[in-house]
């Protein structure tokens, strides 16, 4: 699936570039590419279009938030902001300039593939792309569940929550959280109408709804989505 | 209200109750002066009432008894009776060169003034007589006023008013050289504060205080100068230490998880990983602790869902995967129930985490963790989160060190962990950052509970 996917990776340190590309490599991408300034990554992004850009953000010369909005004016390549500041106001400084993930460094190789799938996910959804679930399979272009041979059509709302929960499979999604996706910032007592939601995704999604295996409830804390092909925080 | 003003205002009420106070005792003194004058002054009237009482006779025969000619020689006074044609009737010691007959004009004449330099009182007597009696020539001064009632009445108004604009005249410049001491002492106490805050200052340096602000000028000016030295150096190394930090974890996670490593390689490249991964979190705990103790990081003060930190605190330590040796249970006091609180969303969950991983870390044996969130007590607003354990808690000596707030180092003498000790002096400064208030305590019957009380404002 990653074959097909072409990263560009943006550092000046030479070193910490190769060790990227081959996390990246390694990992099953096709083609990644590198640049150690921000003029070469604008020219390859222009001339290659990636799917994905890794950009560091102090360079010398032009730094990442120069080359991000410049690179804004023209395309909208999701952007994962990799850098040695990790100060609040440097990650705002990021997303106000239209990154789409912030990772630290230092940082686990594992993470920063999470991430990077979890953002070509997100931004380039395969078509026709399907979640299998215990008892059913989730068609979430179509936004339908296919379970025992009959369809069943997710709301809207249902099928935010349930992108939500994928995005994160395997991990805790806090009642906030899974509220605030619904409606908002301002969610304080949506929780009963939550709870209604997952109810009905249960009794679409599971083969028993009262004991669901799939969208499993974590008392006090809001709900996990177990994958049958996975463990842990795995896909 | 801000505290130069509280402190110049009490000053001002302190002066005008000062003003007050002495008005009061002016007018206290001025009663009692009157008092004292209307008992032991000179009463003429009485004492010649008096002396009148031991006179007998009428006409033109008259006659005074002893007690009334002692009266007459303890004042070395002289008297005479005249009769009511104007003839002297009885008379004692009068003086040889005075007349011994007065017509009705010498009568009102001396009854007002002077009896030829003597100063004189009458008293009517009951047939029509006059009772005179003399003092020494110099003994008593005698004016004689008399003013229209309409003048008299503006007088008396005019005199209040100018008593009433004299006190409200004190009380205006008082206010006003307060108000002068304000504004020049004003920028000077805030200045002061601003520096105990760590904040920048710059005073003008001219007026009557310019030496002062000079000085403040100077101690903001290396007081930052310092700090920011300290905090770039610490920010410097931390950013230089962080690529070639990430090159190590890099490598070292790759060749941990290599199928093509022999067994004690991948083992030793794991070690790599896990010591990376602690210099790492020093870095981050370094550069954070510096910027709370030098201000330099911006409290984002945000209002929050004081249940829902908590629930992503524990659900971001259950998402990194927990040993079995440890149970992380999340209670509400009161379910369903939003507690607000104002913060930092970033630093509200570095607290909690530092505090969930410090169980962990402190109990290698494994735990039972508690996370409750609970109303504040009655009399604050805000959320209270009780993070307790079942561990090996920590010593008497050593609670009462936190409780105290001491210097942190780990709780644990001989620390299999190899914390650093900056854990807590954190979770201390995101508290202290947040106005709230953090206590420690021993879990019954063994472990450590600690409680955080953050406000709503």
């Amino acid at each position: 699936m990653n074959e097909d996917k072409t990263i560009l990776i943006v550092d000046d340190e030479a070193e910490l570039l190769e060790m990227v590309r081959g996390i990246f490599v390694r990992a099953g991408y096709g083609q990644v590419m590198t640049a150690g300034n921000g003029p070469q990554a604008l020219a390859l992004c222009a001339a290659r279009r990636p799917d994905l850009v890794i950009l560091d953000v102090m360079m010398p010369g032009m730094d990442g938030f120069s080359v991000l909005r410049e690179l804004r004016r023209t395309s909208s390549v999701p952007v994962l902001m990799l850098t040695a500041r990790s100060e609040a106001e440097d990650k705002f400084t990021g997303f106000e300039s239209g990154a789409d993930d912030y990772l630290a460094k230092p940082f686990l190789p594992r993470e920063l593939l999470f991430r990077a799938q979890a953002i070509l996910r997100r931004t380039s959804p395969a078509t026709g792309h399907r979640v299998r679930l215990a008892a059913a399979e989730v068609d979430i272009e179509n936004a339908a569940v296919r379970r025992d041979g009959q369809t069943f059509p997710l709301t809207a709302k249902e099928l935010q929550l349930f992108r939500k929960l994928y995005e994160n499979a395997g991990r805790i999604v806090t009642t906030g959280a899974l509220c605030e996706t619904v409606c908002g910032p301002v969610w304080q007592g949506y929780e009963c109408t939550l709870a209604t939601h997952i109810r009905h995704l249960r009794e679409k999604m599971e083969a028993n709804p009262s004991r669901p295996v799939s969208i499993v409830t974590v008392k006090g804390l809001g709900y996990r989505l177990d994958l049958p092909d996975a463990k842990g925080a795995g896909r | 209200m801000n505290p130069v003003r509280r402190f110049f205002r009490r000053y001002v009420f302190s002066t005008v109750g000062l003003l007050a106070l002495l008005l009061f005792t002016n007018i206290a003194v001025l009663v009692v002066l009157l008092g004292i004058s209307e008992v032991k002054g000179p009463s003429d009237r009485f004492q010649i009432v008096d002396f009148c009482a031991h006179l007998q006779g009428g006409g033109s025969s008259w006659q005074a008894d002893p007690e009334a000619i002692g009266m007459l020689k303890e004042e070395r006074a002289w008297a005479m009776v005249l009769s009511p044609a104007g003839q002297v009737a009885w008379e004692y010691q009068m003086p040889a060169e005075l007349p011994r007959a007065y017509s009705s004009g010498d009568i009102a004449q001396f009854s007002r003034w002077y009896l030829e330099d003597w100063p004189v009182t009458v008293w009517a007597l009951d047939d029509g007589s006059l009772a005179v009696v003399g003092r020494p020539k110099g003994s008593m001064a005698k004016y004689y006023v008399s003013l229209g009632r309409d003048y008299y009445d503006f007088l008396t108004t005019l005199a209040c008013g100018i008593f009433y604009i004299n006190v409200l005249l004190v009380v205006v410049l008082f206010i006003h050289s307060a108000r002068r001491v304000e504004k020049a002492m004003g920028p000077i106490l805030n200045a002061i504060r601003s520096l105990a805050d760590g904040k920048p200052v710059r005073l003008q340096e001219d007026g009557e205080l310019a030496e002062i602000n000079t000085s403040l000028n100077r101690a903001a000016a290396y007081i930052t100068r310092k700090d920011n030295t300290r905090a770039e150096w610490i920010r410097g190394i931390s950013h230089d230490i962080r690529t070639p930090l990430s090159v190590i974890l890099g490598y070292a996670s790759e060749l941990e998880e290599s199928g093509e490593l022999p067994p004690w390689a991948r083992e030793q490249a794991g070690a790599i990983r896990r010591q990376s991964e602690k210099l790492t979190s020093l870095v981050a705990d370094l550069n954070l602790t510096t910027r709370l103790e030098y201000a330099l990081r911006p409290i984002d003060q945000k209002k929050l869902d004081g249940v829902e930190l908590a629930r992503q605190a524990v659900s971001e330590v259950l998402n990194d995967g927990l040993a079995d040796c440890y149970t992380l249970t999340f209670m509400e006091a009161h379910p369903g129930r939003h507690l607000p609180v104002a913060g930092d969303p970033a630093l509200l969950d570095r607290m909690l985490s530092n505090l969930l991983r410090n169980c962990i870390r402190h109990n290698p044996g494994g735990c039972r963790i508690t996370v409750t969130v609970a109303p504040a007590p009655a009399t604050a607003a805000g959320c209270l989160f009780i993070i307790a354990d079942d561990g090996c808690g920590v010593s008497p000596a050593q609670l009462q060190t936190l409780n105290r707030g001491g210097p942190l180092a780990s709780t644990q003498p001989a620390d299999p962990a190899g914390e650093h000790g900056l854990g807590l002096r954190i979770v201390r400064q995101i508290v202290q950052a947040h106005r709230g208030r953090l206590s420690f305590s021993n879990t019954s019957p063994h472990g450590l509970t600690v409680t955080i009380w953050i406000g709503e404002k």
